[in-house]
């Protein structure tokens, strides 16, 4: 019994802590259809260079405003997010790959003719902060 | 993909500052020509001109509109290249023996982030990016500064890796950059279409490896466009056509690396020579490519073909790139570097293959025909040209006829700096900058008799920058 009680107990510190919700609050909505459709990444791997994120999620667009609520465990994250306006779910370019579809970055972060990078755009969360604003443009 | 003249990384910054040794700067002989470079404050509210001697012809009427950037220094910082002022168009208006200028600033993102900013911070050819500019497309560099065309009654402010910007003929007020089709915002679209006699316009867009060729009508509507894969990422400012082919200069200027700003993206390997592709208008997919010997160049004059297929064209050829990758540069500092001037050679591509180069013996630039005969046969092409040693700009036009291997000339002497004229009808329409009055000078020429000098010039009381390219647009 007693085992089984260290045990259990080395398990609570070992596993992540307990989700909390995080509020991404989307602003700057110029048309009002379509969705905003973010990816969450925890590492700076997958948002270099393309990985798969930790989650995705989307909301419809009604005004030009929109809130994203994500449950996430404290930790280091950044955000791509972009306003699918045709409903296409695949953001929008030219035949030469510029965006045509609003786009934003968490931090607001801003690229360099390509998407921003994890040193720009990589926040903390924690209890504290359970809110980050981000401007689509 | 996103490798064209705006790939921008913060990595370029350290070896974007163009050095101007102190030596250069003190420079050698007079160095007036610095007017062609100088800041216009603001807006030129329309004016009359004072005639300074002969008379216009009656039947002449109609404005000549002309681009050029005039706006390189803000708040101790200046452009990096002569290629990244502002574009300000000017309208030269000719009407019963009288003429008028107004000219206005095209209002981009560019300009209103750096009045905002106090500086020049916005990345383009030759300027490296400052600090903490947002750039999602070319478009947000794009100086509208290069040349200006009508289409559909808008006029286009013509820039190279950017969209055209429509401006109000009459105002010259901006209304906005132009996509022709929503899928296609912000797709480059380079200053010198070319124009069938009977108003259909082709164009190209380049980024790297890929041309996306517009067709529009004369009105300026999209009727087609394609993507063509290139057989090199070659800089390229200026294309030609026939009535029947787009012809594509390849120089081996090649951008082989990213790199800020784009010209030094850019490297110089004449070991690889010259491509030209011929692409058929009908039918995109069909190419030829033929080979030629290393050259540099800006621009070519209009191309057409002979009853057994060979195509000519006549282009304004250099030895080397160093003048829009080195003299351009440090034109905005006052120092001249001198570079090969520019020599107006035929190119013929012949049916068999081989591909010839003839020089017309004349060192000359902004080639322009008449444009009633594009892609047609044709013996004879407007030129600038008269240069002298020591300093940059040219002091002539011409009309060269390569029939006759003649040169219709005229020099407007030493204290004149010379801008491209446009043949319209049976004259030459251009402008030049008088260093003794300092002021811009109209001019009209007969083009059947050039060497006679301007049947009508008129002074501005005001002198604006050297423009690049225009058009006359009839009343
Ligand atoms: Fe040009």
């Amino acid at each position: 019994m007693f085992r089984l009680l260290a045990a259990a107990a080395i398990l609570a510190c070992a596993a992540p802590a307990a989700a909390a919700p995080l509020t991404f609050a989307f602003t700057g909505i110029e048309t009002p259809k379509g969705a905003i459709l973010m990816s969450v990444y925890d590492s700076e791997e997958a948002f270099d260079r393309g990985g798969k994120p930790l989650v995705s999620q989307m909301v419809a667009v009604a005004g030009t405003s929109v809130e994203i609520v994500a449950d996430l465990p404290p930790g280091r994250y950044a955000v791509k997010a972009f306003h699918d306006i045709d409903g296409d779910g695949k953001m929008g370019t030219n035949p030469f790959g510029i965006p045509l579809e609003p786009f934003a970055f968490s931090n607001d972060a801003v690229g360099d003719m390509g998407p921003a990078k994890w040193t720009a755009a990589a926040f903390d969360f924690d209890a504290a902060t359970p809110r980050h604003a981000i401007k689509i443009r | 993909m996103l490798n064209r003249r705006t790939f921008l990384s913060h990595a370029g910054l350290a070896t974007a500052a163009l050095a101007i040794p102190e030596a250069l700067r003190a420079g050698s002989g007079p160095a007036d020509w610095r007017l062609a470079l100088a800041d216009v404050p603001g807006d030129i509210a329309t004016r009359r001109l004072r005639r300074v001697h002969g008379r216009a012809p009656a039947a002449l009427k109609g404005t000549l509109y002309r681009n050029g950037p005039a706006r390189f220094r803000r708040g101790g910082s200046a452009s990096g290249h002569w290629f990244d002022g502002d574009g300000m168009i000017r309208a030269w208006e000719i009407d019963d023996g009288d003429a008028r200028l107004a000219a206005r600033f095209v209002d981009t993102p560019k300009r209103r982030l750096e009045e905002a900013r106090g500086a020049m911070v916005v990345p383009g050819f030759g300027t490296p990016a400052g600090p903490d500019v947002p750039v999602s497309s070319s478009d947000d560099t794009n100086a509208a500064n290069t040349s200006v065309m009508m289409a559909g009654g808008k006029l286009l402010a013509l820039w190279e890796a950017g969209s055209a910007t429509e401006v109000d003929p009459r105002t010259l007020a901006t209304l906005g950059q132009k996509s022709f089709s929503p899928e296609l915002k912000h797709m480059p679209f380079l200053a010198h279409p070319r124009i069938e006699p009977d108003g259909r316009i082709w164009n190209l867009g380049l980024s790297g490896r890929s041309a996306l060729v517009w067709r529009l009508s004369a009105s300026g509507a999209l009727e087609a466009s394609q993507i063509v894969p290139l057989p090199r990422a070659s800089y390229m400012h200026d294309f030609t056509a026939t009535a029947r082919h787009l012809v594509i200069v390849l120089q081996p200027w090649l951008q082989d690396r990213m790199g800020l700003p784009y010209v030094d993206s850019l490297t110089w390997r004449p070991e690889r020579g010259t491509q030209v592709m011929v692409i058929d208008k009908a039918d995109l997919t069909r190419s030829r490519i033929f080979e030629l010997p290393a050259f540099a160049f800006f621009h070519l004059g209009d191309a057409w073909e002979e009853a057994d297929g060979t195509i000519r064209f006549d282009g304004c050829l250099e030895a080397d790139p160093s003048f829009g990758s080195t003299a351009a540069r440090a034109m905005v500092a006052g120092v001249h570097i001198d570079t090969p001037h520019p020599a107006l050679t035929m190119i013929a591509l012949h049916p068999g293959g081989r591909a010839t180069l003839t020089s017309s013996g004349i060192m000359a630039e902004f080639p322009r025909c008449d444009p009633r005969q594009a892609g047609l046969p044709r013996t004879r092409t407007v030129h600038v040209g008269g240069y002298i040693k020591g300093a940059p700009f040219a002091h002539a036009v011409g009309v060269w006829d390569w029939a006759k291997e003649r040169d219709d000339a005229y020099d407007f002497g030493a204290r004149q700096l010379v801008e491209e004229f446009v043949p319209h009808d049976r004259w030459l329409v251009g402008t030049t900058i008088n260093l003794d009055a300092r002021a811009t000078e109209l001019h009209v020429l007969d083009a059947a008799n050039v060497a006679r000098g301007p049947l009508v010039t008129w002074r501005a009381n005001v002198a604006l920058p050297y423009g690049f390219h225009g058009n006359f647009v009839s009343a």
